[in-house]
């Protein structure tokens, strides 16, 4: 034994002796314009060291050189000087490693072996290009190099905050959401900026960051003091193999924002919808929890809340009606936003106004490099976006656009509405600029119009228009602030000339002007604070109706113009005493004035809202505040991680609502309208509980969770029978307040990673509403709980996505549910000379349930990444098993009898194929 | 407004598909009692019983014809009704203004009860007006209760209008040959048709300042239509009601009579006043009133209006005078109008254009003509 360990241990020293002498062979020759291939032979025969290289990447360099008494290392530094090659010498093996980019570790760092304190005395300065000691400068980083952090001194400290940008390599935009942590866990993710903030203990440290799509990255860093490190990541080439998941997949685990789901624009595309559009909207019904009333609804339902409970943000600012043509589309180009987060039950203080839920939809930044683009052309609808660099790093744009040419579609319809025309676009357009290097503007505009005109006599048309300007300040690295100023607006207008006499045009519009200023400091790892304040002034036109030319004798009529103010000044404490517990509080201040100029209706007080009781008006002034709301809210959440894998979320938030959308039709229609709370109608107030395990298997490559909630709404509007709500000059004297409670329990299985990935959920959830107030004269259901119209208790999906391979994958979605609450007629009597139909209590009943399979298989053109451009052909069906979901159900009499229809919208297959090129 | 929604959903809905919908089964086990009531202390009341029938039934009525109807008032008095047949129950009752009634029936071993009914006064109908307008002719009722104490009203009407033949009639085709007509027991060229509203008409005084009602509509004759083509009379009675009860017939119209659109409209429950004392949970259709019914009648002749015509073709033949021929063209529906010697024919026509009965009328003359 002892004879061997001598042996090797001699022979060991000696060919590093051999090694070490042969490295001072000198090479001298002359390479005139000569292939990687021929020079690294030529070199081969000269040294006795072996190139491994990649053939294919390294094909095309040609080299001219001289060398005169140069060691293999000078050799090689010199011709690679100016390319982005780079070598590596393993002497043990003599081999020569050579790669583009970045460089191949064949040692371990100095001092790997040796105690923290002692580092500084070795530390290598040739592997930390450009970097200044003496001032704590921007370090750009490619992984695999060692780094130092802050200001190098004699002593050690405990800790030290990093903070920095990730961005995608390539494009220069920032990642969001990217997990960048250390290796015993401490760690944090990239906010919508790409900004993190993380606290790490002093000395030696590995820094894992960790996105979709992106390689993971290590980087080995020295932390001295305090200091920036922005990182550029590579994006992942395609590999069939499974993606090696380590820690940072636990975000779910992790994250204290319980009920929250975030999907990137990858996982969007992947789900198949109707005319292979990649629609978010209809993705995140999918999600537990969401549902719709059916196909044709511009909305969406969140834990038994209504349609007009969601804030709809895209770049901050609000979209009052977030799709097309009835619901079929989602009003957002998919090539230009980069993820949506969807918050459901812990709503953070800095949001506000809404009820359910918030939808934050992000656009991205462009890319910072190069100009880029795609196309995509489609059965129904086309698209096209660019996006790329102003000036370049610093200012980069993306627009979208978008339109549709459907018209071939309803020309397929009966002969009664050959000339009906439907068209849609929408356009997205931002820009952001860095001023310098704490001060960033974005500029976001986005503009959406819908047109349909019925036999070419009727049109009706609606529009989202928006605008909004941020800059985002950094005070300290700690320490940063966003102002925000922006206008939205949505309206729509009908107008028929069909008959000249009742030509009419009317129309609706709803505008805000914005401010918000949203701070964000970053104390330690335990402790960390957002706070602000915003405000958004209304301005409301209810509705007006306008004679369309001279000839018409249709009486004009306005409803007077609304105003009012809400406002809110919120707070989050983000506390995490270790890391696994950590709690958020949050509170946020909301105040709404309903001002003048206005006339107001006064009732008989504890008497019915009606016409009858209404005992005069009242007029003020421009200006004058009229009606006063305000009140806390809570938001309130915790999270508990048992183990890496297994954690406890639990939540209360209380919410205030002061806009309101009327609608007594089930569907949303889009003639629907909204109204500011006044004296007459209170805002809606609502409160959640809710509780979620959370528990990752195989790794981290199953999460799965479970959660429960319960919810309090008080004062929700509903609508008495008949209600007219257009143009009524006294809203009020329609509606009645109700309270509900909605209650469920959401299961969800997911495998975000691998050739099959996806989703499957279950929700058992109730939403029941009570029309308790005896003062307002009318009841439902005598006072009693019914459904609401969108309660719908069994809801199962299943998204699946299995990539077969580089070019070709396929993706099925399917969905059940029950079918949504009806009121039917049961009986029919006869009174007062004529035959009535008799109806059940209201929502007594329900449709048929609705199940639904969609198929769509994406092809890759090419993936060679030196191409111009690359194409992919989406081809697939929706309601694949042709299922005739009822939509809606009802009755009409025929020859005397009353008889009943069941309405599907999409009653057969629909297929679709589109095309796309990216370039 | 709504017909641009319903016909821009009708779009999409035309893309897809529409199947016949079979509501669950047993909606309605039981067919509920439906009444009509309305306790007149100075006319006759009368009451109509029926049942509710099932969605597909084609039956239109169902009377309920075996029942026991009282009014009783807060001193046990008990004035009894009689049953006429058909659902009618009739009985003159001697009820005081501002006294307390109730309703109750006795039926199959259930007893139905309704609450306590004030009858209040009801002003008489002050008049029927009506507006010719480019599009027809309105009609409208007014009234007036100076007091404004009673504020709440309902009309119900009965329209008789007379028809004329373009063709007087001479002959009849009886027992399979013609002769004379024996005027004018069967002349059918002039007849008389009526009828009954189907709708419920409502108005009320509260928002107003006086109790006057003003042109309340409640008819509408397009031009051109065949009643007032001669002579049209319109009937109108006149209800007071409470408030309870006309919110009662306020739902009920509401929930009735704006039927076809597939909204989802929100109907709301009809909270009559009659309760089931054998079976609470069984709801009644129907809310009893009490006020002594005012009426008033009018007559509108076609002189009174404008360029009031409608065209139509008569089918017109000359049939030869032989047994064959008349048997051929009587026996398939022509009616025959007068006998035209020179060419020994008859000359036939149309029933439409000859003989008001085969257009719905009835050949006698009522009384207030």
């Amino acid at each position: 034994m002892n004879k061997i360990r001598t042996y090797l241990i001699f022979s060991f020293l000696f060919t590093t002796i051999v090694l070490q002498a042969q490295d001072n062979e000198r090479i001298s020759d002359t390479f005139a314009n000569v292939s990687l291939e021929e020079f690294f032979s030529r070199l081969e025969k000269k040294v006795p060291y072996k190139f491994y290289y990649n053939a294919k990447e390294l094909k095309t360099l040609y080299l001219s050189l001289e060398v005169k008494d140069l060691t293999i290392t000078q050799t090689l530094q010199e011709a690679f000087k100016a390319t982005d090659l780079h070598f590596a010498i393993d002497k043990q093996t003599k081999n020569i490693y050579i790669t583009r980019k970045f460089l191949i570790e064949t040692e371990l760092p100095a001092g790997y072996f040796k105690k923290n304190d002692s580092l500084q005395k070795s530390l290598l300065t040739d592997s930390i290009a450009g970097f200044d000691v003496e001032s704590k400068t921007v370090s750009k980083g490619i992984a695999g190099k060692l780094y130092e952090i802050g200001k190098k001194t004699n002593q050690v400290i405990r800790n030290a905050v990093l903070t920095g940008y990730v961005r995608n390599s390539k494009t220069g935009e920032p990642l969001v959401n990217a997990s960048v942590f250390t290796d015993n866990q401490q760690g944090t993710v990239t906010d919508q900026y790409g900004h993190y903030s993380l606290t790490l203990p002093g000395g030696n440290q590995t820094l894992n960051i960790q996105h979709i799509g992106m390689k993971d990255t290590k980087m080995q860093l020295v932390v001295y003091s305090d200091g920036k490190l922005d990182i550029d990541v590579n994006e992942q080439v395609q590999t069939l193999k499974e993606v090696v998941v380590s820690t940072s997949k636990i975000n779910n685990i992790k994250n204290v924002q319980m009920g929250m789901e975030r999907l990137a624009i990858a996982n969007i595309k992947n789900i198949p919808s109707v005319f292979g559009e990649a629609d978010v909207l209809r993705v995140i019904t999918s999600l537990p929890g969401v549902k719709t009333v059916g196909e044709a609804s511009t909305g969406f339902n969140v834990r038994g809340g209504s349609a007009d409970q969601n804030l709809i943000l895209f770049n901050d600012a609000t979209i009052y009606n977030p799709s097309h043509f009835f619901g079929l589309f989602s009003a957002f180009n998919p090539e230009v936003i980069k993820d949506i987060e969807l918050y459901k039950s812990s709503i953070p203080a800095n949001y506000g106004g809404r009820l359910s839920s918030v939808l934050d939809i992000t656009s991205r930044e462009g890319n910072k490099k190069k100009l880029s683009g795609s196309a995509g052309i489609g059965v129904v609808t086309s698209r096209v976006h660019l996006e790329g660099p102003i000036v370049k790093d610093k200012t980069s744009f993306i627009f979208g656009a978008r339109t549709t040419y459907a018209n071939w579609l309803l020309n397929l319809l009966p002969t009664a509405y050959e000339d009906s025309k439907a068209s849609f676009q929408d356009i997205d357009f931002s820009i952001s600029h860095q001023i310098d290097s704490n001060n960033f503007l974005y500029f976001s505009g986005y503009y959406s119009r819908d047109k349909f005109s019925l036999e070419g006599d009727t049109a009706y048309g609606y529009s989202n228009r928006n605008l909004n300007i941020k800059w985002r300040h950094n005070f300290t690295n700690k320490f940063r602030g966003i102002l925000m100023v922006g206008f939205d607006e949505y309206l729509y207008d009908v107008s028929s000339s069909v008959n000249k006499v009742n030509a009419f045009k009317l129309g609706f519009d709803i505008a805000q002007l914005n401010i918000k200023a949203n701070f964000d400091y970053y104390i330690n790892t335990q402790h960390a604070l957002n706070f602000g304040v915003s405000a958004i002034r209304y301005r409301l036109h209810p509705g007006f109706v306008d004679p369309y030319s001279n000839e018409s004798v249709v009486r004009p009529d306005d409803v007077e113009t609304e105003q009012a103010l809400e406002s809110g000044l919120y707070f989050t404490h983000r506390y995490s005493p270790s890391p696994k517990l950590s709690f958020s509080t949050g509170i946020r201040y909301s105040m709404f004035n309903y001002l003048g100029p206005q006339q107001v209706s006064q009732y008989e007080p504890g008497k019915p809202v009606t016409d009858a009781n209404r005992t005069g008006t009242i007029y003020y002034d421009k200006g004058e505040s009229i009606q006063n709301y305000h009140g806390p809210e809570i938001r309130f959440s915790t999270r508990y991680a048992f183990t890496p894998t297994f954690s406890i979320k639990a939540g209360l938030n209380t919410m205030r609502q002061y806009v309101h959308l009327l609608s007594n039709t089930t569907i949303i229609a889009p003639t629907d309208i909204w109204k500011l709370s006044d004296p007459n109608i209170k805002p809606q107030l609502g409160e959640q509980v809710s509780l979620g395990f959370y528990k990752n298997l195989k790794s981290n490559t199953i999460e799965t969770s479970v959660e429960v909630y319960y919810k309090r709404i008080k004062d929700f509007l509903d609508y008495k029978p008949g209600a007219s709500l257009f143009l009524n000059h006294n809203i009020e004297t329609e509606v009645i307040n109700t309270k509900g409670k909605a209650y469920g329990i959401e299961f969800l299985v997911k495998k975000p990673v691998g050739k099959l990935n996806g989703w499957i959920s279950y929700t058992y959830s109730r939403i029941l509403l009570r029309a308790y107030d005896s003062t307002q004269g009318v009841t439902v259901n005598r006072g009693n709980y019914y459904p609401a119209n969108y309660d719908k208790p069994h809801d199962v999906t299943l998204t699946g996505n299995f990539r077969v391979n580089h070019r070709f994958s396929v993706s099925l979605n399917t969905t059940y549910s029950t079918g949504r609450p009806i009121t039917l007629p049961i009986a029919s009597y006869y009174y007062a000379g004529s035959q009535r139909v008799l109806y059940s209590d209201r929502n007594a009943y329900r449709i048929p349930d609705y199940f639904r399979m969609d198929i769509s298989m994406n092809i890759e053109g090419n993936h060679k990444l030196t191409h111009i451009t690359h194409n992919s052909w989406t081809i697939g069906a929706y309601n694949l098993l042709g299922r005739k979901n009822p939509y809606s159900v009802y009755f009409i009499s025929e020859g005397g009898v009353v008889k009943g229809y069941k309405v599907s919208i999409f009653g057969s297959v629909i297929p679709f194929i589109n095309f796309n090129i990216r370039f | 407004m709504k017909t641009t929604i319903t016909a821009i959903l009708l779009i999409v809905f035309s893309m897809s598909c529409k199947e016949e919908y079979m509501p669950p089964n047993g909606a309605l086990e039981k067919p509920l009692l439906v009444v009509e009531a309305n306790l007149d202390p100075s006319n006759t009341t009368s009451i109509t019983l029926s049942r509710t029938t099932n969605l597909n039934d084609p039956t239109v009525i169902r009377t309920e014809n075996n029942a026991v109807v009282t009014v009783e008032d807060k001193n046990n008095t008990v004035f009894s009704l009689t049953n006429r047949g058909n659902g009618l129950y009739t009985g003159n009752l001697n009820l005081v203004i501002n006294n307390e009634y109730r309703l109750r029936i006795k039926n199959g071993g259930k007893e139905y009860l309704s609450d306590w009914v004030k009858t209040i006064f009801n002003p008489p109908l002050d008049s029927i007006s009506w507006k010719e307008e480019e599009d027809g002719v309105h009609i409208y009722v007014n009234t007036n209760d100076p007091t404004h104490t009673t504020k709440y009203f309902r009309w119900d009407y009965n329209e008789t209008w007379e028809i004329r033949t373009r063709y007087f009639s001479e002959y009849i085709y009886i027992n399979g040959g013609l002769r004379r007509r024996n005027l004018p027991a069967e002349d059918v060229s002039v007849c008389w048709k009526f009828s009954p509203s189907t709708g419920i008409f409502l108005a009320n005084s509260e928002r107003l300042q006086t109790g006057i009602i003003s042109q309340s509509p409640i008819v509408f004759i397009p031009r051109g239509d065949e009643k007032l083509l001669v002579r049209y009379s319109i009937i109108a009675k006149q209800y007071a009601l409470e408030e309870n009860a006309y919110n009662f017939f306020e739902i009920m119209k509401k929930n009735t009579e704006d039927i076809g659109s597939f909204f989802g409209p929100l109907p709301s429950e009809l909270r009559g006043n009659i309760h089931c004392l054998t079976d609470p949970g069984e709801p009644v259709i129907g809310f009893v009133t009490s006020s002594a019914a005012t009426q008033k009648r009018i007559f509108i002749h076609e002189s009174e209006v404008s360029n009031w015509r409608t065209f139509y073709q008569c089918e017109e033949i000359f049939v030869p005078n032989n047994r064959d021929s008349i048997n051929y063209f009587a026996g398939v529906g022509w009616i025959p109008v007068y006998y035209s010697m020179p060419i020994d024919k008859y000359f036939f026509t149309s029933p439409y254009c000859a003989d008001c009965k085969s257009r719905g009328g009835i050949n006698i003359k009522p009384t207030y003509w």
